[in-house]
């Protein structure tokens, strides 16, 4: 199965420690673990436990105070600023907490910003954007600026947005801790779907665990350590579940 | 990320902030202005110094006169060691200006053209009225290079017969002798219409004098000199330098004075120790013509160093440039004071913006928008404010101009104009962009080095 696998993200021995005038804070304290291609992975915790800390340093927007991050067998935390956000934009996805859309862009030229910082032509980047709205429900809402629509809305525009540059790895921070419950579903279900058709590493954060149970492998984190990693495959929840898996060992598809 | 989202994105956001773009927009807008306006008027009075020098005589002309010499020359031109030693250079000595001393002129380096003149006095009657005319003897070559404009005939160049050609003011110079009325000046009308009617004219003037005074006195003999023809009129007001002349063909004055004055003293003319006249007439002055402003200074030392008597117009250039250069400076200066007033207001803006858009600038980071491209999009804001601003500045300084213009053609000064050429709408225009752009480099380095993390915290 994966473990046979090399994988896309190997975390070892990280560590990042705040100094908060003479006191110092341990939001990471000695975190590894390996996630491999084509999982979706939630990391789940108390406030202040480290998750965000952990997300970003992953998604190389922090540097660790000591130990190493590879992702698809690059070193994050030796790379400059301007590595980091190539490195992204080729690379990762993100999806916020807050949505973060562009408020003077439709739902449309949201999608293709990623595209745009890539130079992607507009008549090709439109195109992509407009199939990945298709994707996530929103084929009426192209032209929706972010304030004609719903929180809901606004986090399939968020969704598709980190989808539509196809990177390896899509992050997620909290990304239904701005929904209710109902729409926190929805949203979770979409993210399982496109996950599995598009074949596509997602880590997500989440304090809640039963939206962390939407995925394959649950990593609890206490105090700046990896607790507990659990295996969720058999007790998935959404509609998915049901299903026979498919593990990611069977795939076709080659790593970056 | 390619040129034209680049230039679409921040257009883009300055849209998004109309009112506060508007108000930045206005400040580069009155700063170029104020400098166009400012470098406008400096080059208007400038040109209008350089028609009037114009107008007295071109810049690369050297007026050359006899001269006393005072018996030494020794010196250096264009490296070359120059030693003059004619016959006639002694103490004290008189350099006049004869055909010999033209030819000498014509040869020196620098030198396009030289042309003699020689000017005399007669008196012209025609009826009651009577006028003294200032006749110019040149080569066929010097009336041509003097640009006069031709109203009716032609310009007198044939050698073989005297003809004269009248200035457009000649003709108001009539007066009565007996009551002393200028009709021109207390009618306005002309008495003599030069092109048409006939003239006496008296060459030898102290043998008209005395038979005036003294009735027993052979008055001299009158002449009917042929018209060549007569300068065009001018525009009211407008003065002209030939106004007043008479021009006519040198050789044929020469000839015509030696006939007139046979074995006496051409009145004007220098006389021997004795008091005998020469055998040669000589030239009153020469315009020697420069091939160049820069060599003017040179060839006329030069010629004074011979022995001549050598003017130009250069003194006056120079005083008058560094004046212009002056007057530019502190207008400019000016303008240029109200420009940095609106960069500052440029670099408000932007540090506003930035902090306005630290989340979205966040957003961009994350999302794997380039840092140079991050930087590129507010060093493109501010160039477009100041390229609009510029723009709208022209328009605004293009307005202004042409009201100072008519408000002082109004008041009768018509010299004294504002002027823009094409080169300093271009670089105002430039010049505000990079203002603009200078202005913008700060705050977009303080964009490009934000954290993404701003995008993520959640509040
Ligand atoms: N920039 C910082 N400076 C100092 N301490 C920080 C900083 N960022 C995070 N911390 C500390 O590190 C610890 C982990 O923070 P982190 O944001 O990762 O928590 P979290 O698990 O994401 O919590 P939440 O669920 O509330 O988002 C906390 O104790 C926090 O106070
Ligand atoms: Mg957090």
């Amino acid at each position: 199965m994966a473990e046979t696998k090399t994988p896309v993200i190997q975390v070892k021995d990280l560590y990042k420690v705040y100094r908060v005038g003479d006191t110092k804070v341990r939001a990471l304290n000695g975190v590894e673990f390996n996630i491999y291609k084509g999982e979706f992975c939630s990391i789940v915790g108390t406030s202040g436990s480290g998750k965000s800390t952990l997300l970003n340093m992953l998604a190389g927007l922090e540097k660790p105070t000591k130990g190493q991050v590879i992702i698809g067998g690059e070193h994050m935390e030796s790379k400059t600023e301007n590595q980091l956000v190539k490195f992204r934009r080729e690379h990762i996805g993100f999806i916020f907490q807050s949505f973060n859309l562009m408020a003077t862009m439709t739902a449309l030229e949201n999608v293709a910003l990623p595209l745009t910082f890539q130079g992607v032509s507009k008549e090709q980047r439109l195109k992509k954007a407009g199939e990945l709205l298709d994707l996530v429900g929103l084929k009426k809402y192209k032209k929706h600026r972010p304030t004609q629509m719903s929180g809901g809305q606004q986090q399939r525009v968020g969704v598709a947005r980190a989808l539509v540059v196809h990177p390896e790895i899509i992050f997620a921070d909290e990304p239904t801790g701005n929904l209710d419950s109902n729409t926190s579903e929805e949203v979770m279900r979409l993210m399982q779907k496109v996950v599995e058709e598009q074949h596509q590493t997602l880590v997500m954060v989440t304090h809640d665990n039963h939206l962390a149970s939407f995925a394959d492998r649950i990593f609890h984190i206490k105090d700046g350590k990896i607790v507990q990693i659990e295996d969720n495959r058999a007790n998935r929840s959404g509609e998915k579940a049901a299903m026979p898996q498919q593990g990611p060992g069977t795939e076709d598809r080659v790593d970056a | 990320m390619r040129i034209l989202d680049l230039l679409r994105m921040s257009s883009g956001s300055l849209l998004k902030r109309k009112f506060r773009t508007i108000l930045t927009v206005l400040g580069v807008m009155i700063g170029t202005a104020s400098i166009v306006v400012m470098v406008s008027l400096g080059l208007g009075i400038n040109r209008a110094q350089m028609e009037q020098i114009e107008r007295y005589g071109g810049l690369t002309t050297i007026t050359v006169r006899e001269g006393r010499n005072d018996g030494y020359y020794g010196g250096t031109v264009n490296g070359a060691s120059v030693y003059i030693a004619g016959s006639s250079s002694s103490d004290g000595e008189v350099k006049r200006l004869d055909d010999e001393a033209i030819r000498m002129l014509q040869g020196l380096q620098h030198v396009k053209s030289v042309y003699p003149i020689l000017t005399f006095s007669a008196i012209a009657k025609f009826g009651a009225y009577e006028s003294d005319l200032s006749i110019q003897g040149m080569t066929p070559e010097g009336l041509e290079d003097q640009n006069i404009q031709i109203g009716e005939g032609h310009l007198p160049t044939d050698s073989s017969e005297l003809e004269f050609f009248y200035g457009n003011k000649v003709a108001a110079d009539f007066y009565n002798p007996k009551t002393y009325d200028y009709p021109y000046y207390s009618t306005g009308k002309y008495v003599v219409d030069l092109s048409k009617d006939t003239l006496f004219i008296i060459f030898d003037q102290s043998a008209y004098w005395s038979s005036q005074n003294d009735g027993t006195v052979q008055p001299p003999r009158k002449y009917i000199v042929p018209t060549a023809g007569v300068e065009k009129a001018n525009e009211e007001n407008e003065w002209s330098s030939n106004g007043y002349t008479v021009f006519c063909n040198l050789d044929a004055l020469k000839t015509t004075l030696q006939r007139i004055f046979r074995n006496k003293v051409i009145p004007g003319q220098p006389t021997t120790a004795g008091g005998k006249p020469y055998k040669e007439i000589y030239y009153n002055r020469a315009s020697v013509v420069v091939d160049d402003v820069e060599n003017v200074v040179e060839v006329q030392e030069f010629i004074n160093s011979l022995g001549y008597s050598a003017d130009s117009n250069i003194e006056w250039i120079q005083s008058t440039k560094e004046q212009m250069a002056n007057i530019q400076a502190l207008l400019g200066g000016i303008g240029a004071v109200s420009l940095l007033v609106a960069a500052i207001g440029i670099t408000n803006t932007m540090m506003m913006s930035i902090y306005e858009r630290t989340k979205e600038i966040g957003v961009m980071k994350v999302l794997g928008c380039d840092m140079r491209n991050i930087q590129e999009l507010f060093l493109i804001e501010a160039g477009y404010i100041g390229f609009i601003g510029g723009l709208v500045g022209l328009g605004l300084s293009y307005t202004i101009s042409a009201v100072i213009n008519r408000a002082l053609a109004a008041g009768g000064e018509a010299t004294v104009t504002s002027y823009i050429p094409p080169w300093l709408a271009i670089a105002a225009l430039i010049f505000a962009v990079i203002i603009g752009m200078v202005a913008g480099f700060f705050p977009s380095r303080r964009a490009m080095k934000l954290s993404p993390l701003a995008a993520i915290r959640n509040e």
